[in-house]
């Protein structure tokens, strides 16, 4: 069996700062990613990374727009402290060899971002996900741990009210393993793939939450679901906010701002579920463009300049050019939000701990929760690295005196018997059509705009699909790197995810950041400033409510 | 955006070692617009016709690098590769692994020999404890020093380089393009302190054994051009090392005889390249060619307006390159 101190699983900024904290921390670690490190989704973020360094901006600044950002839903002592880590956590990233973007004094450039009351976000033209994974990759070294690449985790072992390690799939070699661990931090990130309209890779579904909610963990705030206000017509690939912290205009049919009505303030920077909100209403109510994909406003960029546009949007130029046959520096970008990211997670503290003693989660994977309701612009980079850090240290702490652990023989034998059973079934439905159904219900009764009998109708869709799952079928029957299996894993992480977004969102009756009640406009804090928290039971899950960390920020009606 | 369709054929390349004797290509046909991505017909044939096509992919916006093939023999991102240009100019669309990396199934290939090379070259900041980073701030780092680092922080890995690499197929100890387009990311990185060690050791590890044929900058999909940072490299190499490898030995014979004569005297090249002893080595290679092709044994003539050629190479390299 193998056997290891640490074992991270997913291999993004927020696994990977856990991996380097678990190595310096002295213990012995391995990383479980079922993409190579360089190609996760952290790679695909955009627009920067926020930190309070500019002379006229402050920590508290920070702090406040995050937790008014947050519809007063996130815990205040945690955005204290990770605000308060952005500005080092910054400047370790670039001593460990990121290339950020420069201003012409030497300094770090930085561009405004939606909900910010000043330019904080730092950023590497518009690829800044990408620079920040190169930068620690390289950092972390081949040589100072176990890569288990290209495995997908299927299960989290836990006995004797603590982890012992998981079980995985190897996809080169078709195998299941165990993996004994003392010590296990999900970092698996997003799960927008329960929708179909998402910026997010095919990669993300959510199999870190799917694991941790089966072996007991708590999902915290799974109902938060962001929109990201400008994704590509058609594909939903992520236009940056950045676009519009650059200037970038968005346009009705009629050519008006039509931001004006809904942020009078700040217009485009308003926070994402209020710029998402709005599209939606602009073209509901008929003031949008329509098309074969639906309908949708415009993104404009052509005043800003072809130097500006080519320089610091680089590769949005290349993706409107590619993917929507357009070039920005002289037509407007046709956008519709798209699920962008999950406020909720497995619910940890700021040190990364779960309910499981020994089980630990960090990035967007988790919820700790630092973005509430909603989550702003350049806070989700920040972070992965801030708080996989923290989830690092804390497992090597646990590691450091935890007994070795005990897995079982039987473990991997009755852990895998079901996947199995799929591929000598004679009959059954392929994941393919399953993961469609799924997708296209999330996307219909579970979006921007949500009410009862949409939600209602929407997990009762969720539960047939979860009926029609246990009889999957996978029909290839090669070991090597067998997609039909992992599609038929994955989709059952979502389907059980899906399920609790589903309930957190029907139970929650008002409107608060992301989640928009069209039957409870309005927020209510006597009754809702709570956390959600579902367990997995037989019969679904189990909600439970936890109190909102709370310092000193009076919740106030959220105006932008 | 009006919807046509075209009736695209595929033919892609199947094969499962633990199954099949041999590879084989199966044609798929499907009615999708001009502008539907090559991975997104994939992703159809594996949801509604065959499952068991075996393949990478996770992003398909071309920022992961996860899905680099053979599309029509050239090395692509088959998320922006779209079928409809595929169709009017090969009538169908040809999909196979990369190549240069052993294939596992389908088209998915062993990338450890191309990872391996990544590692090679040490990609990380060096560091010197004389010149430690600014205590508690940022590296102050101009505009210009930044794009000193030209596309390269633009790589995302995808390998298509590695893949469409005639060197890398014909010497697997040479690093590919990605690799030494990485160097250079280090070797221009004001943080970096063994810019002269990297360029030292890289030049008998395989630099001079690129062929300068540029289809690595056809192929990348990020335009990061690693032929045009492999030959800054060479000249920096150069620059602080002096004409020691018999690649850089090489490359200036070559521009001496360009610049004196105008045209190559063959003799004098290989004697530069490999110095009066090395020649020896070379004299059966040599006979071999002479046979041959007679002419190349005699001393050339200076061609008409040489002196203009002199003027030519003053005007494009005024003075002489620096070292990084």
């Amino acid at each position: 069996m193998r056997r290891h101190e640490v074992v991270v699983v997913g291999a993004g900024l927020a696994g990977q700062r856990a991996a380097l904290a678990a190595v310096e921390a002295g213990r012995e670690v391995a990383i479980v990613s079922k993409l190579h490190p360089l190609r996760s989704h952290s790679g695909a973020a955009q627009g920067g990374i926020n930190a309070a360094v500019g002379a006229e901006d402050s920590v508290d600044t920070h702090i406040y727009d995050t937790v008014k950002g947050s519809d007063y839903l996130g815990d205040q002592d945690a955005i204290e402290f990770f605000c308060r880590e952005a500005g080092p956590t910054v400047v370790e990233m670039e001593h460990f060899g990121t290339i950020f973007s420069r201003a012409p004094d030497g300094s770090l450039a930085r561009r405004a971002f939606g909900g910010a009351g000043f330019p904080r976000t730092i950023y590497a033209a518009d690829r800044t996900g990408l620079a920040l994974l190169q930068g620690l990759w390289e950092r972390l070294g081949t040589e100072r741990f176990t890569l288990y690449q290209e495995w997908d985790v299927t299960d989290v072992v836990v006995r004797d009210g603590r982890v012992q390690g998981l079980l995985a799939l190897d996809r080169r070699r078709g195998e299941f393993e165990e993996i004994a661990a003392k010590a296990v931090v999900l970092a698996t990130g997003p799960a927008g793939r329960i929708y179909g309209r998402t910026t997010n890779a095919h990669s993300c579904t959510g199999d870190g939450l799917a694991v941790a909610y089966s072996a007991g963990a708590f999902l915290k705030d799974m109902e938060f679901v962001q929109f990201h206000p400008t994704a590509l017509l058609e594909t939903s690939i992520l236009i940056t906010e950045g676009a519009r912290g650059e200037g970038g205009y968005l346009r009705n049919a009629s050519g008006d701002r039509f931001m004006a009505k809904y942020a009078p303030h700040v217009l485009e920077l308003a926070s994402r579920d209020v710029v998402s909100r709005a599209i939606v209403t602009e073209v509901q109510e008929g003031r949008g463009f329509s098309g074969p994909y639906g309908g949708y406003v415009h993104l404009e960029l052509m005043h800003l300049g072809q130097e500006k546009v080519e320089s610091r949007l680089q590769e949005i130029c290349d993706y409107c050019r590619h993917f929507a046959g357009i070039d920005p520096v002289t037509q407007p970008i046709p956008v519709y939000p798209a699920q962008h990211y999950m406020m909720g997670g497995v619910g940890t503290n700021s040190r990364g701990e779960t309910n499981l003693p020994g089980l630990y989660s960090a990035g967007e994977a988790a919820c700790v929760s630092i973005h509430g309701a909603n989550r702003l612009g350049g806070n989700s980079l920040l972070e992965t690295l801030v708080f996989g850090k923290q989830a690092g240290v804390a497992a090597a702490e646990y590691a450091a005196t935890a007994p070795a652990p005990a897995m079982h023989a039987t473990d991997l034998e009755e852990g895998t018997a079901a996947f199995r059973a799929w591929s000598s079934r004679t009959d059954g439905e392929d994941p393919s059509a399953i993961r469609n159904e799924m997708q296209q219900t999330m996307d219909r009764y579970v979006g921007i705009y949500r009410n009862e009998a949409d939600l209602l109708e929407g997990l009762k869709r969720i539960r047939v699909l979860k009926q029609r799952y246990a009889k999957v079928r996978v029909v290839d029957q090669s070991r090597v790197f067998n997609l039909n299996l992992i599609d038929a894993i994955e989709t059952g992480h979502m389907l059980d995810l899906a399920e609790v977004i589903v309930v957190g969102a029907y139970a929650r009756t008002e409107s608060r950041g992301a989640h928009y009640r069209t039957d409870y406009p309005k927020r209510d804090d006597a009754k809702w400033m709570r956390h959600t928290l579902a367990k997995r039971t037989p019969e679904g899950p189990n909600l439970s409510y936890a109190p909102v960390g709370y310092t000193r920020w009076e919740p106030k009606e959220r105006v932008y | 955006m009006s919807e046509s369709t075209v009736a695209a054929a595929f033919d892609v390349y199947r094969y499962d070692p633990a199954h099949d004797a041999k590879p084989r290509y199966q044609r798929y046909t499907l009615n999708l617009s001009p502008h539907t991505p090559v991975l997104t017909a994939l992703l159809r044939i594996r949801a509604e016709v065959d499952p068991s096509l075996a393949l990478r992919y996770s992003c398909r916006s071309a920022i992961c690098g996860s899905c680099a093939m053979q599309i029509n023999s050239k090395s692509r991102l088959a998320c922006e590769t779209h079928i409809g240009p595929e169709m009017a100019r090969h009538g169908r669309i040809v999909v196979e692994p990369m190549r240069n990396q052993p294939v596992l199934r389908d088209l998915v290939v062993d990338q450890a020999p191309f990872w391996r090379q990544y590692d090679r070259i040490e990609p990380h900041l060096r560091l010197d404890p004389a010149h430690p980073m600014p205590e508690g701030r940022p590296t102050p780092m101009t505009p210009e020093e930044v794009d000193r680092f030209k596309e390269t922080p633009r790589c995302i890995a995808c390998a298509a380089c590695f893949s469409a690499c005639p060197a890398v197929e014909a010497d697997p100890e040479f690093p590919g393009p990605m690799a030494l387009a990485k160097l250079y990311r280090f070797v221009v990185d004001p943080r970096d302190r063994a810019h002269q060690d990297r360029l030292v050791r890289i030049q008998p590890n395989g630099l001079w054994l690129c062929l300068r044929c540029h289809l690595c900058t056809e192929a990348c999909p990020k335009d990061v051009r690693p032929s045009e940072r492999i030959r800054d490299l060479k000249e920096m190499a150069i620059a602080v090392q002096g004409a020691t490898e018999n690649g850089s030995r090489h490359a200036v014979g070559f521009k001496e005889n360009i610049s004196e004569r105008g045209v190559l005297n063959e003799m004098r090249l290989v004697r530069q390249t490999y110095g009066t002893v090395g020649l020896v080595g070379q004299l059966g290679q040599g006979l071999k060619i002479v046979r041959k092709k007679p002419e190349v044994a005699r001393k050339p003539h200076p061609i008409e307006g040489v002196d203009e050629l002199e003027k030519i190479y003053a005007a494009l390299d005024p003075e002489p390159k620096e070292g990084p």
